[in-house]
């Protein structure tokens, strides 16, 4: 597809360059190549992250987990990126999980959570070395509401895997989940949520 | 020459180095799977108000209820609109399977027990599988111990006299955020009526609906049409159960606070022996109130 484009697009950059047959060839092959890269190359994938957020009061403690979050992880650039389907997320109490679908996170309207950030002073040598504390800053787009916030979390090698984890708290308020003073005594101020992920070379 | 080389370079780091997040969020988009979107709290309860709704216990969850339903507000200050007189039901509902759920409760009408079984079979359903409603099987029966009346010599009672069976398809559709509608046609059998013209057998339809006036609280109504009533020349005369009610909803619990012709909390007792009406002002005030506790480990 992109050697056609660009064929069509450039046809008269390519003749006014006025290379040959086989380095124009090279050429096309090294942009296809660079261009796959992009899509693919350097890239670290997990399919099955964990996600959890866990409220707890005297009251009673709120615990919502996924399995089925999705992040990868830029390996040139330290870019880093998360969604999970709010539907995936499950509670002990069938009554939470309906709760949390309908009167907080509105599912139906919001079905996605997003965070896509950057590992603060990332180096490529942090992907091979031992488990270190990290730094990352990006969006988090949850509700609907995107704010931007800088969270701590670990990244390395642990028995041979690339793990990454976070741990960081949210406040449901700032990202217009309103808490009904009823259940107020029910639902903490912060929500803490945990992140674990191993990753795997995109592509395998 | 190395004019050509630094436009190519130029050229692959633009084609690989722009948009990144963007590039980033198209692969994660792609790796997140279409799934199955179930419609869920079509009710807020598994009565819409007198009636069973097809919200059911999942499993290892236990549903506690209580119902009143006073007298009738037409009793005035004698009665205090009702509220000097009042029946009760009230119940344990499991669910074994996230698709079974059982329950036994007691009416103090007619001290009456009930148990029940409610089958889910279809789940409306959208995204990769479309489901157009949700489709449930409802069935109780209902032991009615009070005392047998005194009998002429050489006649006797027998036990299978105090039974009635309910059968009922829950047919609902989630339209959207904040309409939901069920049918519910229904078959009731009584072994035993009071006369020669009550119905042993009855068909009736019930239309329920429940419309969210916000996250919390839920304005509901439900009439059951009866097809083969009984007689319209019985003391007290019969007629269709119809009840508006609203649902709040505070956590682990769901209040229902409803207005209804009928004082009975059974479909063997509210479908076919329904004798208040609406326009008399025999309108009975009713609560029914749930807590559900969960049985399930982590």
């Amino acid at each position: 597809m992109e050697i056609f484009i660009w064929d069509s697009i450039f046809p008269e950059f390519l003749r006014s360059i006025k290379i040959n047959a086989m380095l124009k060839k090279l050429f096309i092959l090294v942009l296809l190549v660079a261009s796959v890269g992009a899509f693919g190359q350097g890239k670290f994938i997990a399919k099955n992250a964990y996600i959890s957020f866990y409220s707890s009061t005297p009251m009673e403690d709120i615990l919502g987990e996924s399995n089925e979050a999705v992040t990868i992880m830029n390996a040139e650039t330290g870019e880093i990126g998360f969604q999970a389907l709010m539907t995936t997320f499950h509670f002990k109490r069938a009554l939470m999980e309906e709760h949390f679908n309908e009167n907080y996170m509105e599912s139906a309207k919001f079905p996605k959570a997003r965070f896509n950030g950057k590992i603060e002073g990332f180096s490529k040598d942090m992907l091979n070395a031992p488990v270190a504390d990290i730094k990352i800053t990006g969006k988090l787009n949850v509700h609907g509401v995107e704010k931007t916030i800088t969270v701590p979390g670990t990244l390395g090698l642990e028995n041979g895997q690339l793990v990454g984890t976070s741990k960081f708290k949210v406040t449901p308020e700032n990202y217009g989940i309103a808490i009904p003073s009823l259940v107020r005594d029910k639902i903490g101020k912060e929500m803490e949520i945990t992140v674990k992920a191993t990753y795997l070379p995109f592509g395998q | 020459m190395n004019k050509i080389l630094s436009i190519f370079f130029g050229l692959i780091l633009l084609a690989s180095g722009n948009g990144f997040s963007q590039d980033l969020d198209e692969l994660m988009n792609a790796e997140i799977k279409p799934t199955i979107n179930f419609a869920t709290a079509t009710f807020k309860s598994t009565r819409i108000i007198n009636g069973h709704s097809i919200e059911q216990m999942k499993k290892k969850q236990l549903d506690f209820r209580i119902s009143h339903r006073f007298g009738t507000l037409n009793s005035g200050t004698y009665g205090l609109f009702g509220l000097d007189e009042s029946h009760i039901h009230f119940s344990l509902e499991y669910g074994i399977k996230d698709w079974l759920m059982l329950g036994a409760g007691r009416a103090s009408q007619n001290k009456t027990y009930d148990g029940f079984a409610k089958v889910r079979l279809l789940r409306q359903s959208s995204g990769t599988k479309f489901m157009p409603v949700h489709v449930s099987y409802f069935t109780s029966i209902e032991i009615m111990t009070l005392k047998f009346p005194e009998r002429p010599v050489g006649t006797s009672n027998y036990f299978s006299s105090r039974l009635a069976f309910v059968n009922q398809l829950l047919i609902a559709r989630k339209f959207n955020e904040n309409l939901s509608v069920q049918l519910t046609p229904t078959f009731i059998h009584r072994n035993l009526v009071k006369t020669e013209l009550d119905m042993n057998d009855i068909y009736a339809l019930g239309i329920g609906t429940r419309y969210k006036l916000s996250k919390r609280l839920s304005l509901n109504a439900e009439y059951y049409y009866t097809f083969n009533p009984n007689a319209k020349s019985l003391e007290p005369r019969p007629y269709n159960a119809l009840s508006v009610g609203v649902d709040i909803e505070t956590g682990g619990h769901v209040f229902q606070i409803m207005l209804t012709n009928s004082q009975g909390m059974r479909e063997g007792s509210f479908i076919p022996q329904t004798t208040g009406s609406w326009l008399d002002g025999d309108i009975h005030l009713g609560f029914n109130i749930s807590r559900v506790f969960a049985f399930n480990k982590n």
